[in-house]
């Protein structure tokens, strides 16, 4: 029987930030921005959806009088990548033994 | 890059999955100036102390370390506006934080169990001694960030250490200039250009 997909990461957007925040300590919306060409937009609403779910951390403050966004990835988040990673792993072993 | 595709493979996902983390992985974040600046410091403040001691006979020749105080200012100005520049922390960065904040705290530490135990002649040891410590940040963030320069800087460092301890005092200060050319110079220009190839 396959393990389902965690729907939270299986969306392209969510799971590219997730794999750029897991391999750093913090970064900033707009580091997040330019490097998954999203929009401002959709990228604000995938990541409210990633913190809702307990995977990321979103701290807000002041950057040289501008609200600055900054995003660092939680140990639950760490742990539901860990686990979508092993789930694609045997998804793709049995669709190579096929 | 959208969201909710209705065809998102385990393949897609996993490829998606290492770009995103190739991104961020050879992300190079050493630019090289704060080895330049400490590198050119020390250089010039050891010939100057070399040149005070044996050609000028100056008795206060240890006043051109003053200089250091100005720059340590320089340097924490300089990293509190970096850190506030950057728009993405990497566990390395962090990392190499903390092996440069060990090193500073020996080298007071140092200079300053030196003194005490020595008293007066704490300065004939202190050469070899600061020569053996600028070694270990040089070693480990060569390794760390996987650049060889800085790990040869290390061992030219090392190697200088033990060369000043068999030289007169007048000649070890000489040791601290060459080890500058081989851990901080030449290794802080080669950063440079590979900074500079990366944001091309």
């Amino acid at each position: 029987m396959f393990k389902e997909l965690d729907p939270i990461l299986h969306s392209q957007l969510r799971l590219a930030i997730m794999s750029l925040l897991i391999s750093v300590k913090e970064a900033e919306f707009t580091f997040i921005k330019e490097k998954t060409n999203a929009t401002a937009g959709n990228l604000s609403v995938q990541v409210q959806k990633l913190k809702e779910a307990g995977y990321i951390d979103v701290t807000k403050e002041f950057k040289d009088n501008y609200p600055n966004t900054t995003c660092h990835i939680t140990q639950q988040g760490i742990k539901a990548f860990e686990e979508y990673v092993k789930a694609l792993q045997e998804y793709l072993k049995v669709g190579q033994s096929r | 890059m959208e969201d909710n595709e209705p065809q998102f493979t385990p393949e897609e996902s996993l490829h998606l999955i290492e770009s995103m983390i190739n991104k961020v992985k050879d992300r190079f974040n050493e630019d090289g100036h704060l080895y330049l600046f400490w590198g050119w410091l020390i250089f010039f403040s050891s010939i100057g102390e070399f040149i005070l001691y044996n050609y000028v006979h100056y008795e206060k020749h240890y006043l051109v370390w003053s200089l250091t105080w100005v720059a340590l200012v320089y340097q924490v100005f300089y990293l509190v506006k970096k850190h506030k520049k950057a728009r993405v922390r990497t566990y390395t960065g962090h990392l190499i934080g903390y092996v440069w904040l060990a090193y500073v705290i020996l080298c007071f530490l140092i200079g300053y169990l030196n003194g005490r135990i020595m008293g007066d002649r704490y300065f004939y040891h202190i050469f070899p001694t600061v020569l053996a410590l600028y070694g270990m940040p040089l070693f480990l963030t060569g390794v760390i960030i996987r650049f060889k320069p800085l790990v040869l800087g290390a061992f030219s460092c090392w190697l200088l250490s033990i060369a000043a301890a068999f030289l007169p005092y007048e000649y070890q200060m000489l040791c601290l200039s060459v080890a500058m050319i081989f851990g901080w110079i030449i290794p802080g220009y080669m950063l440079r250009a590979k900074y500079k190839r990366q944001l091309n």
